[in-house]
């Protein structure tokens, strides 16, 4: 066997698994490191995107404009859960944990009475093609370059425009930001509605590959939340693309050696010894790295 | 040297008046009273819904009085029936087989709930890692579970069956007395009475005003001189050996148990009746476990399909509107009225 064809479909493989991991993660970090809320909803949120994509693809609409649309429908939706529940639980994050995970079961469930436990499934745009032995999928290699859009997008959102500026503001002292006039609540509301739009995003980008089903949110916690906990809430986007990287490196090779189960229990493991060895995560980690460095070099 | 009595009265909990004792004993001699005048299929039923109870019991002591939530505790309920089921199926011929699965599952749960807790107490991670890594560890359980199908998943003579479940569990028995039907039913409300004065004594020891002063301040409990972290793990230890008790008392009184014991509908629902009951009071928990498992049981048992909307809404509701527990403010209230009828018998 080549060592190159072997060599690009290991490279394929870790791509599309951090691609993954940081596609299920995104939207939860974002609330969590803005607002320190873990939405336990979050697969929910999730799967109503893959919905509504399911939907409206299916009456005729293109599909990337309904995945687009996902975006805007459940951070609709994102907003009101924001104004009518999460809310309350400012302050309060394992009462966030258990209220958003109460909304989880009504939402799975509600979405099992309303629209049955099957979908239509949507046929996977691009199609394959292979090299050397291996194939590699078009729509995974998109994804890929989605999630590198999504990371410079956040990083331009959060560095270069007004409602950054004022969301990083509301994270460190919500307080004084308030009495210099930023409208704290509606940078919540805002903050939440983006995290849900994001995730509503990722499940309707995802929806192509998996079964829609009411409870398909639920294959999202485990990586999800494992992403979130490697990555801390230092700074949640690099943490999240530095835990996605990493989990994948973890993931790829062992779930290649020993099976997808053994792949997620390898994860478990890896997020417990990281959190031994760093609690807040790897972006805490990176940060003090690199502050040290700056104060170095400023010396 | 404090007694029993003033161990088991002492303010960690509700109900310490002499009308509230009288209801309790009355209580009690209803449950004992209750396989005679009731069929086998009821009373089998409450005995459901009575072992339940040391699981909710775990949450409310690691949730409600150390402040540290598990979304996982099933995984240690699980555990444990399996680990019964796997000992007491291989030494069904010998009489001490279910007492050696009863040690075994226990041992099996205080050693994964021992090293789990190792990780994330002496990490000192943040508060919310801890309910997500334990929810992480039971949905891995349940994967592993359900991939067991198949003669290889063979141990000694039992299958672990997969996501069909492993059956034929035996009866829990001592010598040559076999607890099933109305002994079975004796037997779950003996051990319930046990784990809740047992835990009443607990949160009422120095070791229980520890527990409460880390759930309301971790740092300056520490810098009173207390370990924190070592008394979260026997905390946390502690409470996965509640959840095995239920497990072991589930698969001894189904015979079988599943994966989805372990999956994410079973792991909300402990979260679901200490939040109900109160995160601050032991009774409150053991009445809204015991009315809970009723409520979802006959919705089930009914094929009614929105017993888990129903059940979630409770918990959303719950937490909206009774943030400190509906039976405790029910309990509160009850208090209040009997107070202003006899004022003299207040202290």
């Amino acid at each position: 066997m080549d060592v190159l064809p072997l060599a690009l479909s290991l490279l394929y493989q870790f791509m599309t698994g951090a691609a993954f991991f940081f596609l299920a993660a995104v939207g939860l970090v974002i609330i969590l490191g803005m607002m320190n809320i873990i939405n336990l909803a979050h697969g929910e949120l999730m799967m109503i995107g893959a919905y509504t994509a399911t939907i409206t693809y299916h009456a005729g609409v293109p599909f990337w404009l309904s995945v687009i649309l996902s975006f805007f429908v459940v951070a609709a939706f994102g907003a009101v859960l924001e104004l009518l529940i999460v809310r309350r639980f400012y302050g309060r994050e394992l009462g966030a944990l258990v209220v958003t995970w109460g909304v989880s079961l009504v939402l799975g469930q509600g979405t099992l009475l309303f629209f049955g436990p099957f979908m239509p499934s949507i046929k996977i745009p691009g199609g394959s093609f292979s090299y050397g032995v291996f194939s590699y999928s078009a729509y995974w290699l998109i994804l890929v370059l989605i999630s590198l859009l999504l990371v410079l997008g956040l990083w331009w959102l959060y560095n270069r425009t007004p409602y950054g500026l004022q969301a990083k503001a509301t994270m460190q002292n919500a307080e004084m930001a308030k009495s210099l006039g930023v409208r704290t609540s509606r940078i919540y509301t805002l903050t939440f509605s983006l995290g849900a739009g994001l995730a509503g995003l990722s499940g309707a980008l995802m929806a192509p590959t998996l079964t829609i089903a009411p409870f398909m949110g639920q294959q999202f916690i485990v990586p999800a939340f494992i992403t979130v906990v490697v990555g801390g809430t230092a700074n949640v986007i690099a943490g999240a693309v530095a835990s996605s990287a990493f989990l994948a490196a973890v993931k790829t090779p062992i779930g290649m050696a020993f099976g997808a189960f053994s792949g997620t229990v390898a994860l478990l493991l890896a997020a417990l010894i990281i959190i031994r060895i760093m609690p807040d995560g790897i972006s805490a980690s990176l940060q003090k790295f690199f502050n040290r460095r700056a104060g170095r070099t400023a010396q | 040297m404090r007694t029993i009595v003033d161990l088991i009265s002492g303010g960690a909990d509700i109900g310490r008046t002499r009308v509230f004792w009288i209801g309790f004993g009355v209580i009690v001699l209803l449950f004992l009273l209750y396989p005679t005048q009731a069929s086998a299929f009821r009373v089998s039923n409450v005995s459901f819904y009575l072992l339940n109870i040391p699981l909710g019991l775990g949450m409310a002591l690691l949730w409600g009085y150390c402040g540290v939530l598990s979304f996982g505790h099933v995984a240690y309920f699980g555990i444990a029936g399996y680990i019964y089921g796997i000992i007491a199926g291989n030494m069904s011929e010998n009489t001490l087989g279910p007492l050696a699965g009863v040690a075994g599952g226990l041992l099996a749960s205080a050693i994964v709930a021992g090293i789990f807790g190792y990780f994330v107490f002496y990490a000192r991670v943040q508060k919310w890692i801890i309910p997500i890594l334990t929810l992480v560890l039971t949905l891995l359980l349940e994967t592993f579970l359900g991939q067991t199908a198949g003669y290889q998943w063979r141990i000694g003579s039992v299958l672990l069956g997969g996501y069909n479940g492993m059956t034929g569990i035996p009866w829990f028995r001592l010598g040559g007395f076999v607890f099933e039907g109305y002994s079975f039913f004796y037997l779950c409300v003996v051990v319930v009475l046990a784990c809740y004065f047992g835990l009443r004594m607990l949160v009422n020891s120095n070791f229980g005003q520890v527990i409460v002063a880390i759930r309301e301040d971790e740092l300056r409990t520490e810098l009173l001189g207390y370990d924190i972290r070592a008394r979260q793990w026997v905390v946390f230890v502690i409470s996965a050996m509640l959840a095995g008790l239920s497990g072991l008392l589930y698969v001894q009184w189904g015979n079988y148990i599943t994966p989805s014991q372990v999956g994410l509908l079973q792991a909300v629902l402990p979260v679901i009746w200490t939040a109900v009951g109160g995160t601050t009071s032991l009774l409150a928990v053991v009445i809204s476990a015991f009315a809970l498992n009723w409520v979802t049981f006959t919705l089930s048992s009914q094929g009614n399909q929105y017993a888990m909307v129903i059940i979630g809404a409770l918990l959303v509701v719950t937490m909206l509107f009774f943030p400190r527990g509906i039976i405790v403010m029910v309990a509160e209230w009850l208090g209040r009225l009997i107070a202003r009828r006899a004022p003299s018998s207040q202290p």
